[in-house]
């Protein structure tokens, strides 16, 4: 990368970091035909992989990590079109995101969508406080191969175990990879109640999505 | 002084007095199944009937053996009667706001008129709280200490016009949080003073959207405080209790700067070390966990927690949150006794 490319790309870390929608919107729009749109996603995406962490360590706070993933979101936008034609090899997969019943928290279940589709995935996000039959639905039609389920709540998780069991009982689990996240889960939970991964954080989720397709 | 009420104890807590022990009482949410089904009083009916809600509140003295009655189950009511849809719940869970009658004029910014205090805090289910503690003050306030709850400004703001909105407006347009914050602060100080005129002892005001997990503390200092300090200097007759979940450790400073009567916290928040930092200015309440030791321990734990909590100095051992209604009646009473012997 050359010295001003690099100037870019550090340029839309920090617009993410410092939480500032308009700033990473126009250092996007002064990116494109430099960057590539792959080289404009990662950029955000570290971004926001910084926020995580300065979140995590009380440096940053809630309405920081709102506004720098609304700002991702908004930046995404503007690039869609670029990133389709430059996805020549078409789609990696087909996943069904959302937070399951009876929960709202979104911020991060959009974050892993966006990281995903940004990846090179084709995502249908489904939303927040989904009912399990409209998750069966989405993966149907869409003939799906990765179902991903947030939960944010020790009772919410219940409903990420209940849905696999809907998958068994409407024999429809063999056709989907079932992958699980949100703050109070752990391997030892997937593993307990069947998923086929867990992730801790956005950027693993890609690598895990990955894994489980051979990409 | 075992010969003190229930009342005088908790009073005289409140009042930081000497005591031979401290006393045990739910400041927080206290009905369960347990009371329920022992005075065939139920939830969803007894959000919305007074006579109901009176008998459901002083299960965790007549039921339990906690020093205290308690009216009002949830934090629903104030945005029910501005237009909020509420889902009742069941007999296990609390009722659950289902729209935000301002999200919408929030994010357009516009100038909305709402109705006065007066009004809607008079009616619907606001209205069945206050006659629930008039009961209450007639039945058993010459034994035990009325306590009321209702919900916080920064709380009620965000139940109004969306708390995504107000988060996401810390950062995007704080004046506009602050509008709604003090559009709720009306309404907030109209039902502490209504409620302590109907004849309670404290008024415990939950402001669980302005917890650490939500806000810093200097967001706290500069959208939340401002509006409980103004509200507070107004209230006369009840004592204030300030409640707010999550780890307050960081904001107990700024807690006490509200001017409220006492401060009650969650089990986030290590008791050795608030009241050491509290250093005698304030009465704490708390803070035995809900979920853990009092839903998923054993009697045993929940002895273990109250003696902690009380050996660490806390002026009135309660529970840090409200209580989940499946908590079992065992892990109560091993509470209670743990702190009265
Ligand atoms: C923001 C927030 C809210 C916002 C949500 C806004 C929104 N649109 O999402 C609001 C204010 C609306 C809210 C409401 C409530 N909340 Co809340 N909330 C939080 C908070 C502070 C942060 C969550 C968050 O966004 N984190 C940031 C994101 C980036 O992280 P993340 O979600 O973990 O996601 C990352 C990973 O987990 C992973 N990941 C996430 N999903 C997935 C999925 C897959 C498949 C994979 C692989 C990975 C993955 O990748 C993400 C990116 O790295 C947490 C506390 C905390 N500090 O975590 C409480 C918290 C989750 N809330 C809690 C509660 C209790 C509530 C309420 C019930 C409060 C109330 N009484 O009204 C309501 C719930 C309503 C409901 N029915 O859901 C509790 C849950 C306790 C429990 N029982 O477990 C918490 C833990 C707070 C607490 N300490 O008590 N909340």
């Amino acid at each position: 990368m050359n010295a001003q490319a690099e100037t870019l790309r550090k340029n839309l870390v920090d617009a993410i970091v410092e939480c500032d929608i308009d700033k990473t919107k126009s250092n996007v729009e002064a990116s494109r035909g430099i960057l590539s749109p792959q080289e404009i996603i990662d950029a955000l995406s570290e971004g926001m992989h910084e926020v995580g962490i300065k979140f995590e360590r009380g440096k940053l706070f809630l309405p920081h990590v709102m506004v720098a993933a609304n700002a991702m979101t908004s930046a995404v936008a503007l690039i869609e079109g670029d990133l389709a034609e430059s996805m020549t090899g078409g789609s990696r997969g087909h996943v069904v995101m959302g937070t399951v019943e009876g929960d709202v928290h979104d911020i991060g279940k959009s974050i892993v969508s966006t990281m995903l589709q940004c990846a090179g995935y084709d995502v249908n996000d489904v939303g927040r406080d989904v009912p399990t039959a409209t998750f069966l639905e989405a993966v149907k039609e869409g003939n799906a191969d990765v179902l991903g389920l947030s939960a944010l709540m020790t009772t919410s998780m219940q409903t990420q175990k209940e849905v696999i069991e809907t998958l068994i009982e409407k024999g429809m689990r063999k056709d989907v990879q079932v992958i699980v996240g949100g703050a109070p889960v752990t391997q030892a939970f997937s593993d307990k109640i069947g998923a086929d991964g867990y992730s801790e954080n956005a950027s693993e989720a890609v690598k895990l999505v990955h894994r489980l397709l051979g990409n | 002084m075992t010969d003190m009420t229930p009342r005088e104890r908790v009073l005289a807590a409140l009042r930081m007095e000497e005591l031979d022990r401290p006393p045990v009482a739910v400041f927080t949410q206290s009905a369960t199944i347990g009371q329920m089904e022992a005075l065939d009083v139920y939830w969803p009916e007894a959000h919305s009937d007074p006579r109901m809600m009176a008998k459901l509140s002083a299960g965790q003295a007549d039921v339990l053996g906690f020093e205290a009655v308690r009216a009002t189950f949830c934090l629903t009511s104030e945005a029910e009667v501005l237009g909020a849809e509420v889902d009742p719940g069941k007999m296990n869970s609390q009722p659950m706001l289902k729209s935000h009658p301002y999200k919408d004029a929030f994010k357009a910014k516009e100038e909305v008129d709402l109705p006065s205090p007066e009004e809607v805090l008079n009616s619907g289910r606001p209205k069945v709280i206050l006659d629930a503690v008039e009961i209450l003050v007639k039945e058993y306030g010459d034994r035990y200490p009325v306590i009321a709850g209702n919900t916080g400004p920064f709380t009620l703001a965000g139940h109004l016009a969306d708390t995504e909105n107000l988060v996401f407006g810390i950062i995007m347009s704080p004046d506009e949080v602050k509008k709604w914050v003090k559009a709720a602060a009306e309404y907030t100080d109209y039902f502490t003073q209504a409620l302590s005129d109907a004849g309670a002892d404290v008024v415990q005001m939950s402001e669980p959207t302005a917890s650490c997990d939500l806000l810093s503390p200097e967001m706290f200092e500069e959208f939340a405080s401002p509006y409980l300090k103004e509200g507070y200097a107004k209230l006369k007759g009840a004592k204030s209790c300030l409640h707010i979940c999550g780890n307050t450790y960081p904001i107990l400073e700024h807690m006490i700067a509200t001017g409220a009567d006492a401060l009650s916290i969650e089990e986030k928040v290590d008791p050795v070390k608030a009241v050491e930092s509290v250093a005698g200015r304030v009465p704490l309440v708390g803070n035995v966990g809900v979920v853990h030791p009092l839903l998923q321990g054993s009697p045993e734990d929940c002895i273990k927690h109250g003696k902690a909590v009380a050996a660490a100095g806390l002026n009135v051992v309660s529970p840090g949150c409200g209580l989940s209604a499946l908590i079992p009646n065992e892990n109560l009473l091993a509470l209670v006794k743990s702190v009265k012997g």
